[in-house]
């Protein structure tokens, strides 16, 4: 079932976004979060999918699923009929993006590059470190509000993949990375320098996995205005040829 | 219900398999327990311990423990199967209606059976299977799509197949059945769907069903007025992991599942029996005899499936026949099993959603812990507690072993239409930032429900477990470790990586006069026994 032109036959219909409504926060919130800001999976209230702007793209990923991603198809369980619903649904998030770039993009850029260290962990394309999320696609999967959030207080959510392990060895020196492999008997961690480590629980002293981020909060390293600099930069990152 | 203790140098003769053909009478199903060259229920005996006598492999031994061989399916998934062991051959289910022999001498596959799942069969959780059951000259299994088939275990040809039910309307089948008489008991799942579920038994010989027993209750029905309007018709109630069976009481026990939809309750008003309960049922007609409610009016997704196992304890200076679960909810529940008397609940884990039990075994609630619109806590998490994961109960340890979740989960409640065959959840479920769960294999008293230890694990469990006479638990976990770990203690005495997930239960028995132990790993199966000095 499809209008014209693969064009969602309930547009912005208001019951069709409500039943959407309900489908999504069942099927589709575990990954994109309960209003569609993202978290394992990308933010949604952006208006801007990297399947492309047709209502046809959309309803397409997620009746198939989208391959080498971890987004599943969903046609075999819920109708054509809901699934466009869910792309009416998934359409009105994008009027409710909560938070707008106003810093100077090329500002941010100096910041990300200079004062702000994030190179030093985060890759944008292939420069850059290791340590933490590849910053490529910021803009594309990550709302403002989740980006401002992992600069200010990285803590709050922790990428999944990006545990802070800390290994304690027998003389005392602490290993501090991100746990690569971490389990009952041992861990293999990447620490700051991008060395590796691979650790038995019964060589050590300890391995411990924490909910604190790697990276240190910039509330206390950049102004307000440089937080919006860089958001600015950031919010443009889509995985096109740059910095 | 005791056992003697029989000594590993009684089982030697037991041990030298031959391929001669399979003859699975009830009288050796009613002897299961003793029969230390096989297993041959999912439960390995009717009370469903898990716990074997053999001891050749121990506390001393079983740092050598060592890989025989491992048998690669090829199939993908969650691999949740209890092999059956019998009359020289092993015989495995698979994920998405896979089935083997295998010689359990060389880890070689005999036959393979399959079957396609059908177009539009749907399930909450992937297409595992549990197992088979054994009766006579058939192996029974249920399919995907729920359907039941009857096997013959020289060839794995289809003897006989029945429908379950519509998997249309969201039916499916997963558990291991469970052979009782010339009857084989097959549970069903769908109350993701909005299904009206129920417990059923077939002939064996034939495949006719014999009774049904609907987890919830019709018209003019005794339970049926604990649903508000027609909201029974969709009321879920699953009965998706095997049950047990007294054969002196005459007496099937069974867990029942959620009620449908999961998370809103307002559609539902009412105690929604018999979901989040055991039915003890009359095993000749399917008759209710007594039920026992864990959860009234479900909004946690906390089913009471798991084991329901059956044991004779000394309650209140009374020797006593018991019903004991680790129930999702939190608790670890004692039940007369003769009448469904409540008589101990203890919680193992963190719980904010009642503050305690009632001397009726009704949970004393605290308000304000269910699921809302816009997210509320509650402890445990969605799944669990103990979940589904297969326990083991040592009569040489006395105690009580099963794995644990331990954290919470934000619910939300979503209003939801129901359509025919569609997911009927009306719900959804996330962590709490920055409060990761932890896990354990825990050891209980079972009569007092004190925690004797617990093996913390980095994460969820995933696997069942296994008690033996050589003072040992098996278990394993998500990252794919299989371990040994002291009956008494809990310590870890040894541990292999198997390269996968291992999300079932292991088994023991005797080959060719040694001890072995199998486990599923992810899509591999694995075999371990003592290396020759």
């Amino acid at each position: 079932m499809a209008g014209q032109d693969g064009k969602n036959p309930h547009g912005s219909d208001p019951d069709a976004i409500e039943a959407g409504r309900v489908a999504f926060r069942i099927y589709c919130s575990p990954c994109h979060g309960i209003g569609g800001a993202g978290g394992r999976g990308p933010d949604l209230t952006l208006g801007v999918y990297s399947v492309g702007d047709s209502d046809e793209a959309l309803f397409t990923t997620i009746a198939d699923g989208l391959t080498g991603t971890e987004m599943p198809g969903y046609g075999s369980r819920i109708s054509s009929d809901s699934l466009w619903r869910i792309v009416s649904y998934v359409r009105s998030l994008a009027r409710r993006q909560t938070e707008t770039v106003t810093g100077d993009a090329g500002a941010g850029k100096e910041i990300y590059w200079g004062k702000g260290g994030c190179a030093a962990c985060h890759r944008i394309r292939s420069k850059g470190g290791r340590l933490g999320p590849d910053l490529s696609r910021s803009g594309r999967s990550r709302s403002i509000a989740y980006l401002r959030e992992s600069i200010v207080d990285p803590d709050e959510t922790i990428t999944p993949g990006y545990d802070r392990v800390t290994v304690v060895t027998n003389e005392g020196k602490r290993i501090i990375g991100v746990g690569l492999n971490y389990d009952n008997f041992s861990a293999f961690v990447m620490d700051a320098n991008e060395d590796l480590h691979s650790s038995l629980r019964n060589e050590v002293q300890s391995i411990e996995k924490d909910s604190q981020s790697l990276m240190p909060g910039y509330r206390e390293v950049l102004d307000d205005s440089e937080i919006n600099n860089l958001l600015a930069y950031l919010a443009g990152l889509r995985g096109e040829a740059q910095p | 219900m005791t056992m003697p203790f029989l000594r590993w140098c009684g089982t030697l003769v037991l041990g030298v398999a031959a391929a001669s053909g399979a003859d699975v009478t009830n009288q050796r199903l009613l002897n299961a327990q003793s029969d230390e060259a096989s297993w041959l229920m999912y439960g390995r005996n009717y009370p469903a311990w898990r716990y074997s006598d053999l001891d050749e492999i121990n506390t001393s031994t079983v740092q050598r423990l060592a890989p025989q061989w491992i048998f690669q399916t090829e199939v993908p998934g969650r691999f949740q199967t209890t092999p059956l062991v019998f009359d020289g051959l092993m015989y495995v289910t698979g994920d998405d209606n896979h089935a083997w022999a295998v010689d359990p001498v060389t880890g070689r596959s005999v036959w393979h059976y399959s079957s396609p799942v059908p177009d539009g069969a749907q399930g909450c959780c992937g297409q595992p299977n549990r197992g088979f059951a054994a009766l006579g000259d058939k192996l029974f299994k249920v399919n995907f799509e729920a359907t039941l088939v009857a096997l013959d275990p020289k060839t794995g040809g289809v003897i006989w197949k029945t429908v379950i039910d519509d998997f249309k309307m969201g039916y499916s089948a997963t558990a291991a059945p469970l052979v009782v008489k010339n009857m084989v008991l097959v549970g069903i799942a769908g109350a993701e769907f909005g299904t009206r579920d129920f417990l059923d038994a077939y002939d064996a010989d034939t495949g006719e069903r014999v009774w049904r027993f609907w987890t919830i209750p019709g018209p003019g029905e005794p339970g049926h007025e604990t649903w508000g309007g027609d909201s029974w018709k969709r009321g879920g109630g699953s009965t998706w992991v095997t049950g047990t069976y007294d054969p002196e009481l005459n007496l099937v026990y069974w867990g029942t599942g959620n009620p449908g939809p999961d998370m809103d309750g307002d559609v539902r008003p009412g105690d929604n029996l018999y979901t989040c309960s055991v039915v003890a049922l009359d095993a000749d007609t399917g008759k209710l005899r007594w039920h026992f409610q864990f959860t009234p009016h479900d909004v946690h997704d906390w089913d009471a499936v798991a084991d329901p196992v059956l044991v004779d304890l000394t309650v209140k200076g009374k020797k006593t026949k018991v019903l004991i679960q680790a129930n999702r909810n939190g608790y670890y529940y004692v039940l007369d099993r003769t009448n469904g008397n409540f008589l101990l609940a203890k919680g193992y884990t963190k719980i904010t959603w009642a503050d305690g039990i009632d001397s009726n075994g009704r949970p004393i609630l605290i308000p304000g812990k269910d699921p809302t619109e816009e997210g509320n806590v509650a402890c445990p998490g969605l799944g669990g507690g103990h979940n589904w994961w297969p326990t083991a109960y040592s009569p040489q340890s006395s105690l009580y072993y099963f794995p644990t979740i331990d954290g919470c989960t934000i619910y939300y409640k979503t209003s939801q239409g129901y359509i025919e065959g569609q997911w009927y959840q009306a719900s959804t479920v996330a962590g709490v930032p920055s409060e990761p769960p932890s896990a354990a294999v825990v050891a209980l008293d079972p009569t007092t429900g004190q925690t004797r230890w617990r093996y913390k694990m980095v994460s969820g469990p995933s696997s069942g477990l296994l008690a033996t006479a050589g003072g040992l638990v098996f278990s394993g976990d998500a990252e794919g470790y299989f371990v040994a770990l002291d009956a008494l203690t809990g310590k870890v005495l040894w541990k292999f990586q198997t390269g996968g997930r291992i999300s079932a239960p292991p088994i023991t028995y005797v080959l060719r006069g040694r001890q072995h132990i199998a486990v599923a790993a992810r899509g591999s199966l694995i075999t371990f026994l003592l290396p020759d000095d």
